[in-house]
């Protein structure tokens, strides 16, 4: 006999055998929390939000904003800070709405997909976060360049004896290989939080695409 | 209004609950593993209950939330015990009922299918719950000639198993 008949014979005869969980016993599980990955990976988004929100906020007093306030430039801050703002606000409701757009109810291929597509929207999240910080970086670069009067000093001492190049050539490397440790930490950190909560989740995705090639 | 959806739904799953101990019976191996994905399957069918119309079976709903669930929701819990535990576990399958060789064939059995990835599981518990392929093919998301194609992949994966 096939051994999946022997095995269903016997799945069917043990059809009784299961625990019976009663009326009570299944009403309390209604009340508890559920703990999918998808509610995982859009509490992280939210604390990532309110992490980023955050920080804008707590450095807005900090010595060296209330130095970089003197330098008017808010030219070019203000249209800056908006972007920012209006990019992570569009960001939000695309959690809001792949949060809630994930169903149980749709076949597993679809459910898989938009729990890929709700990563999708984290990682340009991610990508969008970093080179926000990039660009703000040389931004404030730029303007300390022009604005500050200590800067300014130092680049005309620097003029002076004929090393203006390397005076540059010097800041630009530290601000480069400063933003390139806090983006390698930032992607360590990405990678380990949903690296390994989509792990299981891309492996069986991946699985199901290879039955339809 | 809420309690009513509340009770009917609590009552309808107390009559229906075997499908998602089946589930559970396959993608875990050990009690509390059982229990933690039987209560996010419940939580699952209650969340989605509201936009359960009806226009399929109550039990056939069940099979997709329950296969979901533990396909790609669930994440898996970590304290696994051996494939060993799973035979000493609650569903005792009698031994006097079988004689030796069928029941040593059926203990094999049970172990070559939870050696199977996620997706053949959920192949094989369609399978061994009479779906035909139309319906498997439907709570996979996959066509009907790739679910057929895959089942037998899967049949030749057990086999292979259980003789290496």
């Amino acid at each position: 006999m096939d051994e999946l008949e022997l095995l269903k014979k016997d799945w069917k005869k043990n059809g009784d055998k299961y625990p019976k969980l009663s009326y009570n016993e299944i009403y309390k599980m209604i009340l508890k929390k559920s703990s999918s990955i998808v509610k995982w990976i859009f509490i992280i988004s939210i604390l990532e939000f309110v992490l980023w929100t955050a920080l804008t906020i707590g450095l807005k007093d900090a010595d060296f904003n209330q130095r970089f306030n003197e330098y008017h430039a808010e030219n070019i801050m203000i249209p800056l800070a908006v972007a920012g703002y209006i990019i992570l606000g569009y960001f939000f409701y695309r959690f809001f709405m792949n949060y809630r757009t994930i169903s149980v109810t749709d076949n597993a291929k679809i459910l898989m997909e938009k729990i890929l597509k709700t990563r999708r929207t984290v990682r340009q999240y991610v990508a969008f976060n970093l080179i926000y910080m990039t660009i703000s970086a040389f931004v404030v670069l730029g303007i300390q360049f022009n604005k500050d009067e200590e800067m300014k000093s130092i680049i005309d001492t620097a003029a002076a004896d004929g090393e203006l190049f390397m005076f540059y050539a010097k800041t630009i490397l530290v601000t480069l290989i400063a933003l390139a440790l806090v983006i390698g930490v930032f992607l360590a950190f990405y990678y380990l939080i949903y690296g390994l909560l989509l792990k299981r989740l891309n492996r069986n995705y991946r699985e199901l695409k290879k039955i339809e090639v | 209004m809420n309690k009513e959806l509340e009770h009917s739904f609590v009552e309808l799953l107390e009559k229906h609950q075997n499908i998602i101990h089946k589930v559970c019976r396959l993608y875990t191996n050990n009690y509390d593993a059982h229990n933690d994905l039987f209560q996010e399957i419940t939580i699952q069918l209650w969340k989605a209950y509201p936009k359960f119309r009806g226009d399929a079976k109550f039990s056939t709903w069940m099979y997709r939330v329950g296969l979901n669930t533990a396909i790609t929701l669930y994440r898996k819990s970590k304290r696994r015990v051996n494939t060993q535990g799973f035979e000493d576990f609650q569903f005792k399958i009698k031994a006097e009922e079988y004689d030796d060789t069928e029941e040593q064939q059926l203990k094999l059995l049970y172990k070559a299918v939870h050696q199977l990835n996620d997706i053949e599981k959920a192949l094989v518990f369609l399978y061994l719950e009479d779906k035909n392929y139309k319906e498997i093919s439907e709570t996979m998301g996959i066509s009907e000639v790739n679910a057929r194609v895959k089942m037998n992949r899967v049949k030749t994966k057990l086999r292979t198993i259980l003789n290496p």
